[in-house]
């Protein structure tokens, strides 16, 4: 069996050290090279995972290692050059969500991956849930009857660092926490976002310089209305990250999804009067990088591609551009 | 206002004994202050019904029970598009007035009734139960406490089967749709929790073909001091569905929330179905009907006058015009 090589750039972004993990458990993948800005983290990552070779500078990794794939876990506004740099070499790319900060690099990420001939695979984790899949299929089934109307929150606390840093990051809770659920809305309804209307809050961190509360509504192109809580409304003593968090009203039927309610609680005289909760449900980063590594290996379409990366960036856009005009925005926004 | 001697009971008649109407005669029969002495409904079985239940007069008109009775408190529990007429009526009789949320169908009916009331000097609120709920009140408690810091984003569910009790709810003329009488509550809620006046309101609303109202509505909230808040209402969950109810307020220093689902004390499994009770005998609508007697007898402001029910109905009426423009609305309405 020839093992796939791969490689990974920045741990700037926290889920790249739960892909790197992965990419240590696959029998069929060898980790071969770890690209990082940030030198002294990237070796340490090295180190870590038992990877051989770092390089400061990403274009070195693509030039000197022979790549299958790449994994992008930078900052949003890094994705574009790295991606594009795997694809003229021909490298496959799974990046991280959103995909990029603005609809013209994302497009951009999306030709040049095919006209490479790469695969392109956007981290939406959620699409590898198993609770996720079971309501998926529900919905196929035509269960619940016809879809009408979806309410999602994905809420969790700051996760401060480059996060909150609009350069880098595209904007603050809006950039950070649309994309997975309107990710899902569109998955569930096979239908595209048609009108966004959206609230931005007073932040509930003074310090910050990006939002960290604000409130979406949208219409889709078959009927279904929606509304998204992206919000990193949790303080840092909660007990848990967040939530991915779903009602769907079907014509037939009503459906609760709460992503990451598998969990046992623990109490402990040194942790004060708390729970803390131990998530024991699927594994979502094993299944999303395992099952890109089989779309690379049998030739397969990633579940999530770039263009799905795209439609989900332009719901967060068009949310920033209906707080800015203080109206409803109609979508596609190019 | 009528003289009560020590000892002496208010003389408590209901009017309308359907679904609300019931769970008061019921809370009004456990108030040591009252005494439920009729119950008016248009069907004679209904009031008859409610006689024997509370050993109280039966009657068909509230003209003839205002006359007969001469009570003290009369509480409007008939449905929405008959609250004016029946209000006006009470107050003309020279009693003091609870009456149902929501208070009235339009801005005009809802400042008619209020003139009415100001100028008979009788007590008068509107039962927007919800601030009397010991959980809801819970959670306004803490926030006043500080423990969110300053409020910035709240979210609130409030879910239901259809009404299967009466049909005038699924009628937008007579029961103002799922925004005007169950958004509603949360929307008092919040102007309440957060002392603060909606200043924009942008809503979707669901209309199944086969039915006259909206019966599912997410409404997005803004509030004059910046603060957003996203409120569902929904009497479109399936048959058999668990009331549900759910809130959440964060704020600059943490966040308070509840959720009916995981409060729920007792559970009980029997063949073919299951049951959940969250019992309190001393539950909101006993506290809020108790809280109306003592400001009749104290001399007291109720906690939620005319100008306060009216000032959340303007906020539902706004949901309802923006869910149908598919535009923002802002607050307050232009009168009209």
């Amino acid at each position: 069996m020839r093992r796939l090589r791969a490689g990974l750039i920045s741990f700037a972004h926290m889920h790249a050290y739960s892909y790197a993990r992965v990419l240590k458990e696959l029998p069929n993948v060898e980790f071969v090279a770890i690209a990082d800005d940030d030198k002294a983290r990237g070796e340490e990552a090295c180190r870590r995972y038992g990877v051989k070779r770092f390089y400061e500078d990403f274009r070195e990794m693509f030039k000197r290692e022979e790549l299958d794939f790449v994994v992008i876990t930078s900052e949003n506004a890094k994705h574009h050059d790295q991606a594009v740099e795997a694809a003229e070499n021909g490298v496959h790319i799974l990046c991280e969500k959103p995909i990029a900060t603005s609809l013209r690099d994302a497009d951009d990420m999306i030709r040049r991956a095919r006209k490479a001939g790469v695969k392109f695979q956007t981290c939406f984790v959620m699409r590898y849930s198993d609770v996720v899949l079971r309501v998926k299929e529900l919905l196929d089934s035509g269960e619940l009857g016809r879809l009408m109307a979806i309410t999602a929150t994905n809420h969790g606390k700051c996760p401060g660092g480059w996060f909150v840093d609009k350069e880098l990051a595209g904007g603050g809770t809006i950039m950070d926490h649309t994309v997975h659920v309107a990710d899902l809305m569109r998955w569930f309804t096979g239908s595209e976002a048609s009108k966004v209307y959206a609230e931005m809050g007073i932040n509930i961190r003074k310090q910050l310089t990006v939002e960290d509360n604000a409130l979406i509504m949208l219409s889709f192109r078959n009927g279904v209305q929606a509304s998204i809580d992206p919000s990193w409304s949790r303080p840092d003593s909660f007990p848990i990250w967040g939530d991915v968090y779903m009602e769907l009203l079907g014509s037939d039927g009503r459906l609760m999804l709460d992503g990451f309610r598998q969990v046992v609680y623990s109490s402990n005289v040194k942790g004060g009067p708390t729970w803390v909760h131990h998530y024991w449900g699927c594994d979502v980063d094993y299944e999303m990088v395992s099952h890109f590594v089989k779309c690379i290996t049998e030739d397969l379409e990633p579940r999530a591609t770039g263009f799905d990366g795209r439609q989900a960036l332009e719901i967060a856009l068009a949310a920033y551009k209906s707080i800015e005009e203080g109206k409803p925005v109609e979508l596609p926004l190019l | 206002m009528p003289e009560v001697g020590v000892g002496e009971r208010l003389k408590t008649v209901v009017v309308g004994y359907g679904f609300i109407g019931r769970v008061h005669s019921e809370r009004w029969s456990k108030i040591d202050e009252v005494k439920l002495t009729a119950v008016v409904d248009i069907v004679p079985e209904r009031a008859r019904e409610a006689a024997e239940t509370y050993r109280c007069n039966a009657y068909t008109s509230l003209s003839e029970a205002l006359d007969r009775e001469k009570p003290d408190i009369v509480d409007i529990c008939t449905p929405t598009y008959t609250h004016k007429q029946l209000v006006l009526e009470a107050l003309n009789a020279h009693t003091n007035v609870v009456c149902e949320k929501p208070l009235a169908l339009s801005l005009q009916d809802c400042r008619e009734i209020i003139k009415a009331a100001k100028e008979s000097g009788m007590k008068f609120m509107v039962a927007h139960c919800l601030r009397f709920f010991p959980d809801y009140s819970t959670v306004k408690r803490l926030v006043e406490g500080g423990e969110v810091g300053e409020p910035r984003i709240a979210r609130a569910y409030r879910l239901s089967a259809k009404p299967g009790w009466a049909t005038w709810y699924l009628n937008q003329d007579k029961s103002g749709g799922v925004i005007v009488d169950l958004a509603i509550h949360d929307v008092d809620f919040l102007r309440w929790l957060f002392a603060d006046e909606v200043s924009r309101v942008y809503a979707q609303a669901l209309k199944p073909r086969d039915v006259k109202a909206q019966t599912h509505a997410q409404v997005l909230l803004k509030f004059r001091k910046g603060y957003i808040a996203f409120v569902e209402a929904s009497w479109s969950m399936p048959d058999g569905f668990p009331f549900t109810t759910y809130f959440e307020v964060a704020g600059t220093d943490g966040i308070v929330l509840l959720d009916s689902r995981a409060s729920t004390p007792l559970t009980i499994h029997r063949r073919g179905g299951v049951e959940e009770l969250s019992p309190v005998d001393r539950d909101g609508y006993l506290l809020e009907l108790q809280h109306f007697a003592r400001c009749v007898l104290e001399d007291k402001t109720p906690m939620v006058p005319g100008e306060e029910a009216v000032k959340t109905l303007e906020v539902c009426f706004a949901a309802v015009e923006s869910s149908l423009t598919g535009e923002p609305v802002n607050l307050p309405l232009e009168e009209v």
